[in-house]
C-alpha cells in the first residue's frame, strides 16, 4: 500500500539477453543484473555443457547476497556453490544447501533458455535488492 | 581478569591466495607470509587474522559445521591474568600451554580459544577531524575533508560474533568464568559482552542458532571514524567485493558499520565510533529486529547524480 518500488523497478520480463553462451566459461560462475538494479541479483554456472541459474539470495537471510567478489559464487574446489556470508555450501544442480546455516533449504532457480546462441531469462523477473 | 579483547583469529581455508587478496584489499598488512601455506594479516596495532591451509596439522580440529574459524586468541594484560585464567579453567577442562606461549582450551560450546599476553601495540593516532558550528574547528583552514586518496587502514580488531547452539551456556562461560560484562541484550538472541580491561561496548556478541549453524558470524576492525569507514568500504565495492549490509549505524554500541562477504566464509566488517562503558552502565534490553539493529542504513548502489552522468562521448 503506497510503498513505491525501489527506484521505480518493477517485476517484468527481461528484454535483453544476459550474454552469449560462449561468454560463459566451463566450470565458472558469473553474476547478472537483468533489471539494472546496480547489483547482481542472479548468477549462472556452466558445467558439463549445462547451465544452472540461481537467484543471488541465500536462503539463510532475507535477500542475502552470496559471492565474495564479482562473479565468485563457487567454493575453491569449484564443485559447489558457496555463500561467502557464512560459508553455506549448495549443490550446483539442485541448489540444495548441504552444509551450513541453511542446511536442507534451497536456492531459487531462474528459468533460462538459449536462443540463437544467447542466454535469456524466461518469464517475469522480480527485482532483487532489499527494499 | 584483565582480558582486553580478541588479539588474533585463525582460519583454515582451501584457497590462501583468495583470502590474502581479500585481507590485503581490506587494509591489513601481511607480516608473516608463508606463501601457499598461509599468512598473518595485521591491523595498525598488531591484532591480526591468520590464514592456514584447512589441513594444516598445527590447527585444532574444525567444528563439524561450515565455519572456517579454527581458533580465537584473546589478548590479556599480563602473565598474572594468564595464571588466573589457567587456575580458573583447569578446574573443569584440559588447558594446554602451547609452544608459542599460549594457554589453549575450549569454551563451553566447543569453540577453540586461547589466551596470551596481548601483542597490541599502543596506538597514538588522530581521531577523525570534523568542523561543527559552535565548536572549535577540527580541521583548520584549507585542510580538505573529502580526500579520496586518504589512507583507510583498520586500527585494531574490534569484536567477533558467534552463532551458538546455546547462548546461555556460552554467555555464562564468558561472564562467570572470565568476568565479561553484559552491556546490552537482544532478548532471545544473546548479550553484548565486554571484558574487564576494555571499555568498548562489545568485543563479543552471540546469536542463538541450531547446532548445525555453529561458527563465526562476523568479525570487525575499528576504523578511524565514519569517513574512513565510508572510504574503505567504497574502495572495496569498487574492487568488486560484495557488500552484505551497510553502511549504517547500529543502535546498541552506536558504531557505524559496513559488512562484506569474504573468502573466509564470514562477514568482515568495518566499524567506527563505538560507545564506551564502565561499571556504572546498566544494560538495556530489546527484542531483535531491523528497527533495533540499526539507527539508519544506506545501500551502496552505483553512483548517481541529479540529471545523470554526462553523455558518453565517442
Ligand atoms: S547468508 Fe548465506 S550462509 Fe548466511
Amino acid at each position: 500500500m503506497g510503498v513505491p518500488a525501489r527506484r521505480g523497478i518493477d517485476a517484468r520480463e527481461v528484454t535483453a539477453p544476459l550474454c552469449r553462451l560462449e561468454d560463459l566459461a566451463e566450470g565458472k560462475s558469473r553474476g547478472f543484473d537483468p533489471l539494472g538494479e546496480g547489483r547482481d541479483t542472479m548468477f549462472v554456472i556452466r558445467r558439463g555443457g549445462r547451465l544452472y541459474a540461481w537467484r543471488n539470495h541465500c536462503p539463510h537471510y532475507d535477500r542475502a547476497r552470496m559471492a565474495w567478489k564479482k562473479d565468485e559464487f563457487l567454493d575453491p574446489t569449484g564443485s559447489r556453490i558457496m555463500c561467502f556470508a557464512h560459508g553455506a555450501l549448495f549443490e550446483i544442480d539442485s541448489g540444495e544447501c548441504t552444509l551450513g546455516p541453511c542446511l536442507g533449504q534451497h536456492l531459487t532457480a531462474v528459468p533460462v533458455e538459449i536462443r540463437d546462441g544467447q542466454v535469456w531469462v524466461t518469464g517475469v523477473y522480480e527485482p532483487g535488492l532489499r527494499r | 581478569m584483565r582480558i582486553i579483547g580478541p588479539d588474533e583469529l585463525i582460519f583454515g581455508v582451501d584457497n590462501i591466495s583468495d583470502g590474502r587478496a581479500f585481507l590485503v584489499d581490506y587494509g591489513l598488512d601481511e607480516t608473516d607470509s608463508r606463501g601457499d601455506e598461509g599468512g598473518t594479516f595485521e591491523a595498525a596495532d598488531g591484532t591480526a587474522i591468520t590464514l592456514r591451509r584447512r589441513d594444516d596439522a598445527s590447527l585444532p580440529p574444525p567444528l563439524p559445521t561450515a565455519t572456517l574459524l579454527r581458533r580465537t586468541i584473546w589478548g590479556v594484560e599480563d602473565e598474572a591474568t594468564i595464571e588466573a585464567i589457567a587456575d580458573e579453567l583447569s578446574k573443569d577442562r584440559d588447558v594446554v600451554r602451547t609452544s608459542d606461549g599460549m594457554l589453549a582450551c575450549k569454551d563451553d560450546t566447543g569453540f577453540e580459544i586461547a589466551f596470551r599476553v596481548t601483542r597490541r601495540r599502543k596506538l597514538d593516532l588522530p581521531a577523525e577531524m570534523i568542523n561543527s558550528p559552535g565548536a572549535k574547528p577540527g580541521r583548520g583552514p584549507n585542510i580538505v575533508g573529502a580526500n579520496e586518496d586518504a589512507p583507510a587502514k583498520p586500527r585494531t580488531l574490534s569484536h567477533i560474533v558467534y552463532f551458538v547452539p546455546d547462548m546461555d551456556v556460552m554467555a555464562n562461560f564468558y561472564i562467570q568464568r572470565l568476568q565479561f560484562v553484559v552491556t546490552d541484550k537482544f532478548t532471545n538472541t544473546g548479550p553484548f559482552l565486554r571484558p574487564q580491561a576494555n571499555l568498548d561496548h562489545h568485543v563479543l556478541f552471540m546469536i542463538q542458532t541450531p547446532p548445525y549453524m555453529q561458527g563465526i558470524e562476523h568479525l570487525a576492525f575499528h576504523m578511524q571514524g565514519p569517513t574512513e569507514l565510508m572510504l574503505a568500504g567504497s574502495r572495496m565495492v569498487k574492487k568488486g567485493y560484495e557488500s552484505f549490509w551497510g553502511p549504517g549505524r547500529h543502535k546498541f554500541g552506536s558504531n557505524w558499520f559496513w559488512y562484506f562477504n569474504s573468502p573466509l566464509g564470514t562477514h568482515v566488517e568495518y566499524d567506527a565510533d563505538m560507545d564506551l562503558h564502565d561499571g556504572d552502565w546498566i544494560h538495556r534490553e530489546t527484542p531483535m529486529g531491523p528497527e533495533q539493529a540499526q539507527m539508519f542504513l544506506f545501500e551502496n548502489v552505483e553512483k548517481w547524480m541529479p540529471g545523470g552522468p554526462p553523455g558518453k562521448k565517442d
